[in-house]
């Protein structure tokens, strides 16, 4: 394995990720070939951790977009400061200026709003993480719209013109594949997939995250969860749901895992009725078991 | 890097593309450029390099590691298999059909109101739970108006993206602003803005051969309710090839618009072949398709081609389209499950699986058809 590809795993196990060498070969590839990264895979698996931990292992900032449906740009790169423009025209009402200085006046960089977009491309000091969360959830002409900034860095504002990237954000993108994405912007970013970790790696999350808990207790949260996962659930549990049980457990002081604690608590890690309902009925089963 | 890396690069990214994988120069260039800054002695870092660069779906994956087993271990010889792809046209058989179907329900749209099957049926049952297999010429009515108000509602469902207008209730501050310059600063004249309308397009495609007889007059009456409304609605009936009734059902009362179907659709048989029909629909239609259509496929599922055509076509459709509906008459009764052959190859690629057998079928529909 190439040596900075093993540096990469270590920054991360540093900021308490632990990544895998598939993932820390894709973030490798990315940051070096300047390709933006997106990472699919089912909900509560750590994508968004993955450009957390990228950022804090590489001491810069993180920028997130979290993107929703009918995100547009001015929500997404820019705005105009509507109050303080209208503050600054009644200041000017009795100057000399004339229209058009006042119109170069009030839309200018000083009253512009950076959003998300706008910020990760002229961050100045260091190159940014950029973080679009959830492009499935938006629509597609922000997709083509996306598209368009990702290919040049640059984005053009009518009223002031080009604005090019000083330095070329880290790009990471993440879906839940809540619809299918374009073939445009598939190939224009490597490709990552986080699925459910093994016992062995859920387990070495939750040492690592919830340092507090005793190693019996976190084998047997551990295996409740790989078990619960086999279980024809609507929304199963993610790392997230594992490392909030694993925290409440810690906090109630719970010694040991039995049948009425798990059935106290299972609200930290199953989120629908029908589900609570399928898990009572096994967990007789599933506390002995394992 | 030599240039026989290169050439075996390009191989490999042509091995697969004949796998079905869509593999761009400018990925395997990209590829190229990764070779040169990772360790290529390392099997497993070539390999999840070349992944996260070749492929853009998990669907991938499998083909990928698969190629790339074969291709990394014997690097030399490559079989220059090319997949082709033989088109099978489905064999056009002629008979009665749809024509005959046509001919009997305008026949019996004429003679006025008197119960389909089962007289006397309205008598025991509501008319929403009633079986549409039973159902009367007035009741066939009703359906045809639920249609029309489900679709204009549909029509007036608002997005979250906003455009402006003229008059509006929410003020379209970056346009004020501008005209205020006009008048130095003052707001004077208000620009508005208001949400844009959601513009869902519909597709339907209506299942009409002899095993939906009782139940495709009940659909096209349903489908001729959709095709009178405000929205944009495409229509097709298919029982071994695919037709077009749109302009057939469009601005005609129900009576001329089934007898123009009846005259302007021959040539059917009483089998199924969802696939072959389907594929008729993407070879056309599919460019047509965007993430804003709703595809409303109208069948029992039992198809008498194969399965693996269907499959492919729908999965090819399901990439297209925003939803897809599939809405399976027989489902309405307690002791069916969709176990035909075509139906199983169906269903992992249906986003939502729904009765229509009933009024209460439909109007439950409503909520599906909001993307």
């Amino acid at each position: 394995m190439r040596e900075e590809v093993k540096q990469i795993q270590q920054m991360l196990e540093e900021q308490i990720y632990i990544a895998d060498a598939a993932i820390a070969t894709a973030l490798y590839l990315s940051t070096v070939l300047g390709k933006p990264l997106l990472i699919e895979g089912p909900a509560g698996v750590g994508k968004t951790e993955i450009a957390k931990a990228l950022a804090s292992a590489m001491q810069t900032r993180l920028i997130r977009l979290q993107c929703y449906e009918g995100l547009d740009a001015t929500t997404a790169l820019y705005e105009w400061n509507y109050p303080k423009q209208l503050l600054h025209l009644k200041l000017e009402e009795s100057s000399s200026a004339s229209e058009t200085e006042k119109e170069a006046m009030i839309f200018s960089e000083a009253f512009l709003l950076k959003r998300p977009l706008l910020q990760a491309i002229t961050e100045h000091e260091r190159a940014p993480v950029l973080l679009i969360d959830e492009i499935d959830r938006s629509d597609e002409e922000f997709e083509a719209f996306l598209l368009e900034v990702l290919s040049d860095y640059q984005v053009t504002i009518p009223e002031i013109g080009s604005i090019k990237a000083t330095h070329r954000p880290y790009v990471v993108l993440t879906s839940n594949r809540s619809r299918d994405l374009s073939d445009a912007l598939r190939r224009r970013c490597l490709y990552h997939w986080i699925d459910y970790p093994s016992l062995e790696k859920e387990l070495e999350i939750v040492r690592a995250k919830v340092p507090a808990i005793n190693a019996d207790l976190a084998k047997r949260v551990t295996e409740v969860m790989q078990a619960t996962r086999t279980m024809s659930l609507s929304k199963i549990p993610g790392v997230a749901e594992t490392l909030d049980w694993a925290n409440a457990l810690v906090a109630l002081k719970a010694p040991e895992l039995n049948e009425e604690i798990v059935a106290e608590t299972l609200g930290c890690f199953l989120k629908d009725e029908s589900d609570v309902a399928a898990f009572k009925a096994e967990l007789p089963r599933i506390c002995t078991d394992v | 890097m030599s240039d026989l890396e290169v050439e075996k690069l390009i191989v490999f990214g042509r091995e697969l593309r004949a796998h079905g994988l869509s593999v761009t120069p400018a990925e395997v260039v990209t590829a190229t450029t990764a070779l040169q800054i990772i360790d290529t002695t390392d099997r497993e870092e070539v390999f999840l390099s070349l992944r996260s660069i070749l492929t853009t779906s998990i669907d991938d994956f499998a083909i990928f590691e698969d190629v790339f087993k074969r291709f990394w271990n014997s690097s030399h010889s490559l079989s220059t298999s090319t997949a082709v792809r033989i088109q099978t046209q489905a064999p056009r058989q002629t008979s009665k059909g749809l024509g005959f179907f046509l001919e009997n329900w305008s026949n019996s749209f004429a003679a006025g109101a008197q119960p389909v099957k089962v007289p006397g049926a309205s008598d025991t049952k509501s008319a929403t739970e009633k079986d549409f297999s039973e159902f009367t010429n007035e009741e066939l009515e009703e359906v045809s108006r639920l249609a029309r108000r489900m679709v204009r509602r549909l029509a007036r469902r608002p997005s979250r993206r906003w455009r402006p207008v003229k008059r509006g209730h929410r003020v379209n501050l970056r346009r004020s602003l501008r005209l205020s310059l006009k008048t130095g600063g003052e707001l004077i004249e208000l620009a508005y803005k208001e949400r844009r309308p959601k513009r869902t397009k519909l597709v339907v495609i209506c299942d009409v051969s002899g095993s939906m007889d009782i139940y495709s007059r009940l659909l096209l009456q349903f489908i001729y309710g959709l095709q009178n409304s405000f929205a944009k609605v495409e229509s097709f009936v298919f029982a071994t090839s695919l037709a077009r009734i749109t302009g057939d059902l469009k601005n005609k009362t129900y009576k001329r618009a089934l007898d123009r179907l009846s005259s302007n659709v021959h040539g059917w048989s009483g089998g199924t072949r969802i696939g072959a029909s389907l594929a008729m629909f993407n070879e056309q239609w599919l460019r047509r398709i965007d993430k804003r259509t709703v595809i409303i496929i109208l069948s029992d599922g039992w198809d008498t081609g194969e399965p693996e055509k269907l499959a492919a076509s729908l999965s090819l459709l399901k990439r297209r389209a925003g939803r897809i509906i599939w809405l399976n008459p027989l489902l309405g009764s307690a002791d069916y499950a969709p176990v035909t052959r075509g139906m199983q190859a169906a269903l992992p690629f249906v986003n939502v699986f729904a009765p229509a057998h009933d009024l209460a079928s439909l109007r439950a529909l409503e909520p599906h058809l909001v993307l």
